[in-house]
């Protein structure tokens, strides 16, 4: 077995877009819309990020007054 | 339909898709809350990095700094370091320099003072252990900060900014008092000294 | 100089013999630097981790300037280089215009590198990467840096004349694809930010030989017009990087060409000003200043990254759904070629940058909450997740592609490779959450003890805080090896790896 190797990229190189993919694309453009998987992910990513940021707020409320 | 590596074909400007405006709206919706915050700490808020900021010559801090110690000093720690107890709404002044921090501040819970920073040579960075409230110090700047004391205890200002070899022994204090609780104490004490006339009747 | 094209076999791009020797002569200083960053690295993590403490105090402060030096400013800039090369002269088909210009300026580059490096190392630069005045060192460390910075620059305008050319003689149709349109972006931010660099180290240099004196918070303030600016280009580079490997890896789809161009102009517009955030406990500016720099201007910029964190996955689901991957919420995901570096690498770099990263930075980019932020280890935390699991892994992963199609070898060592921007991901994902949460207790950065054992007063950290340190050793140590068979695997291939098949015979087809 070779130790070498080449990406799959390269190798399997992912099929060309057409125009009938653009068709198909947008027919799916309802609900969550084209790339559901991906606003799940999105939404889940801006919840984190408001919890963090408001825990910040709370840690820097229990600090010396300082201004 | 074309992937990153080619050039799209004809005009480009093309309204967004339903998903892609969803979270456009929502990502800036969310911009404007973390831009909302910073104001609004600053009107309800209690901490905030203002400061009155003046511009200081390097040697006339260090000059303004002496005096500061020469008027309050109470003692001096183990290290060398004078120790001063300024009063309750007094201007305050911190030195940093190559490598220590002076005066070490002995200060009373829940009172407002004006804390000056500054250095003498290079930046420095206070860092008020265990708190983990952070300023920048740099020469030929003056932060004067209010600071309230909100509980009692005996912290440290770590040097956090580098400032040479030295860097890391740059450690001075801040002990703030609870002066309530310290004058229970002390009428607790004078309770106990003046009871020994009713005990020693009782005790024959 | 020698000139014709070769015909790529996996992409049918015209590519020029000097487009090709630029990009591998820029790819190879960039690893050398590289690797120079990552042993200094290893080694102040080997000297923070106390139970190591492995460096003198005096040795820790050198080695972390060599650090920040090497990896931040001449690894990613040397990479950078060799990215315009590809975007230009490679996607538009074209050649490259000037080509003793780049090469002289490579040269130029690893001239000034030389120098800083040679003045770190003897210990006349023991200031640390931001080489805050009034801390002096010699001056060729100032020459050195000004030298690389003028080798950038006209770097930059030959990639900008490459587009012209290509515009002109016509290889290619239409607008520049959105790859070569994020490089732009990355070359514009450049522009600006060695003017900035020019700004502060000219005056800096004319003071350390005695002319002249530099303001402390003025330094600071032009400086971070520098600093900043620069990690925004190493942002729109690693986003360029990130459509790249989309297309390469899976064929991922641009979804909006409007949205992701506006995106990276709204980089350009507001990166500047953004600086700011690093000076939000300074004496020098006040409160105004402060909150509309890092407001205003910089959540446009937040804005900008918010919306490629969305477009580049959503190009890769629905890239995967048109090519049949439709079933549930995730299929799209889960039969990806995940044994594919460049995807693996392409993902984590996505995740991390985004989740830990951009959420960090924001946060202590607000002024406030600098407070209990600044010069703690949560500020190496967040860089970490940015610059190197976001930027360094994205560029880690467009290598494995660059070995084939640029160096034409295959890669060495190919299982090694497989699970490189794995252990890489994995390693920097635990060190930088456990150097953010350590840096809660207040534990500052660049500081060689903390344990204060010959401080001037005692300090006495909570026991959990060993516990963080220990993780983030840990988590330190893989990345590190990841770094190591990156290293590995990319010299082997370069120089003593298989050849790649296919006919690379370079035709002279018009003048170079």
């Amino acid at each position: 077995m070779s130790m070498h190797g080449v990406p799959n990229g390269i190798v399997n190189p992912p099929r060309p877009l057409t125009d009938a993919d653009e068709e198909a694309a947008q027919e799916k453009a309802g609900g969550f819309g084209m790339a559901p998987g991906t606003m799940v992910m999105a939404l889940v990513f801006l919840a984190v990020f408001a919890v963090y940021y408001f825990t910040n707020w709370k840690l820097l409320s229990v600090v010396w007054q300082v201004g | 339909m074309h992937t990153g590596v080619e050039s799209p074909r004809g005009v480009w400007w093309k309204p967004a898709h339903k998903a892609e405006k969803v979270w456009v709206v929502l990502a800036f919706a969310w911009c404007m809350v973390l831009f909302a915050m910073m104001p609004l700490w600053h009107w309800k808020g209690g901490q905030n990095p203002s400061g009155i900021r003046a511009r200081v010559e390097p040697e006339a801090f260090r000059v303004r700094t002496d005096e500061f110690i020469a008027t309050y000093k109470v003692g001096e720690e183990d290290n060398g370091i004078p120790i001063v107890e300024p009063p309750p709404g007094s201007d305050i002044y911190l030195l940093g320099q190559m490598w220590l921090w002076t005066p070490s501040l002995r200060l009373q819970k829940d009172a407002e003072y004006t804390l000056h920073l500054s250095s003498a040579d290079v930046n420095h960075g206070f860092s008020l252990y265990p708190l983990n409230i952070n300023f920048q110090v740099v020469p030929g700047y003056d932060y004067g900060l209010r600071v309230t004391p909100t509980e009692a205890g005996d912290f440290r200002i770590v040097c956090n900014e580098f400032c040479g070899v030295g860097h890391h022994v740059m450690v001075g204090r801040i002990e703030v008092i609870d002066s309530a609780a310290a004058a229970t104490d002390e009428a607790a004490e004078e309770l106990v000294l003046s009871a020994p006339e009713g005990d020693e009747g009782g005790d024959r | 100089m020698k000139g014709g094209f070769r015909i790529c076999p996996t992409t049918a791009l015209r590519v020029h013999r000097q487009a090709d020797g630029l990009i591998k002569a820029n790819a190879v200083a960039a690893t050398v630097l590289l690797l120079v960053g990552g042993i200094t690295g290893l080694l102040v993590l080997l000297t923070r981790w106390q139970a190591v403490h492995l460096l003198d105090a005096v040795m820790f402060y050198r080695v972390l300037t060599i650090h920040g030096m090497s990896m931040l400013i001449f690894f990613i800039i040397f990479f950078e280089m060799a990215i315009l090369y590809f975007a230009g002269p490679v996607l538009l088909n074209s050649r490259v215009p000037a080509p003793k210009l780049g090469w002289s300026m490579f040269w130029l580059m690893v001239l000034g590198a030389v120098m800083v490096e040679w003045t770190m190392w003897t210990g006349r630069a023991d200031v640390l990467f931001t080489s805050y005045v009034p801390l002096k060192a010699h001056p060729l460390f100032y020459l050195g840096v000004i030298l690389f910075a003028v080798g950038t620059l006209i770097t930059v305008a030959v990639f900008f004349g490459s587009l012209v050319v290509a515009k002109r003689e016509k290889t290619y149709e239409g607008s520049v694809p959105l790859v070569t349109y994020g490089a732009i972006t990355a070359a514009i931010i450049a522009v600006i930010t060695l003017v900035h660099g020019a700004a502060i180290y000219i005056p800096t240099f004319l003071w350390s030989i005695g002319i002249g004196n530099v303001d402390p918070q003025v330094y600071r303030m032009v400086w971070w017009g520098l600093g900043h600016s620069s990690q925004q280009i190493n942002v729109a580079a690693m986003v360029a990087v990130w459509y790249l490997l989309g297309a390469l890896t899976v064929g991922s789809v641009v979804i909006n060409e409007k949205i992701s161009r506006t995106a990276f102009v709204l980089y350009i517009l507001f990166i500047s000003m953004a600086s700011a955030h690093h000076l939000l406990v300074d004496p020098g500016m006040g409160p105004t200043w402060k909150v509309v720099n890092t407001s205003y201007f910089m959540y446009m910029a937040v804005l900008a990254s918010m919306i490629h964190g969305f477009t580049v996955p959503a190009g890769i689901e629905v890239g995967q759904r048109v090519r049949g991957l439709t079933k549930g919420m995730f299929e799209w995901l889960r039969r990806a070629p995940w044994g594919d570096p460049g995807f693996s690498a392409l993902v984590f770099s996505v995740i991390i940058f985004g989740f830990v990263g951009g959420i960090t930075g924001v946060t202590f980019g607000t002024e406030q909450i600098n407070i209990i932020a600044h010069n703690t280890l949560r500020i190496p935390g967040h860089f970490h997740a940015t610059v190197v699991a976001g930027t360094a892994l994205a560029f880690m992963g467009v290598t494995y592609y660059v070995i084939p199609l640029i160096f034409r070898k295959k890669v060495a060592f190919w299982p090694l490779a497989k699970i490189q921007p794995y252990l890489f991901a994995f390693g920097m994902l635990i060190f930088s959450v456990a150097m953010t949460f350590a840096g809660t207790f207040g534990i500052p950065r660049r500081h060689w003890d903390m344990t204060f054992s010959d401080a001037l007063f005692d300090v006495q950290f909570s026991p959990a805080v060993n516990l963080v340190v220990t993780v983030m050793a840990l988590g330190g140590l893989i990345a590190a090896l990841g770094g190591a068979i990156y290293i590995l695997v990319t010299v082997w291939s370069v120089f003593l790896g298989q050849p790649m098949e296919g006919d690379a015979t370079y035709v002279d087809a018009r003048s170079s």
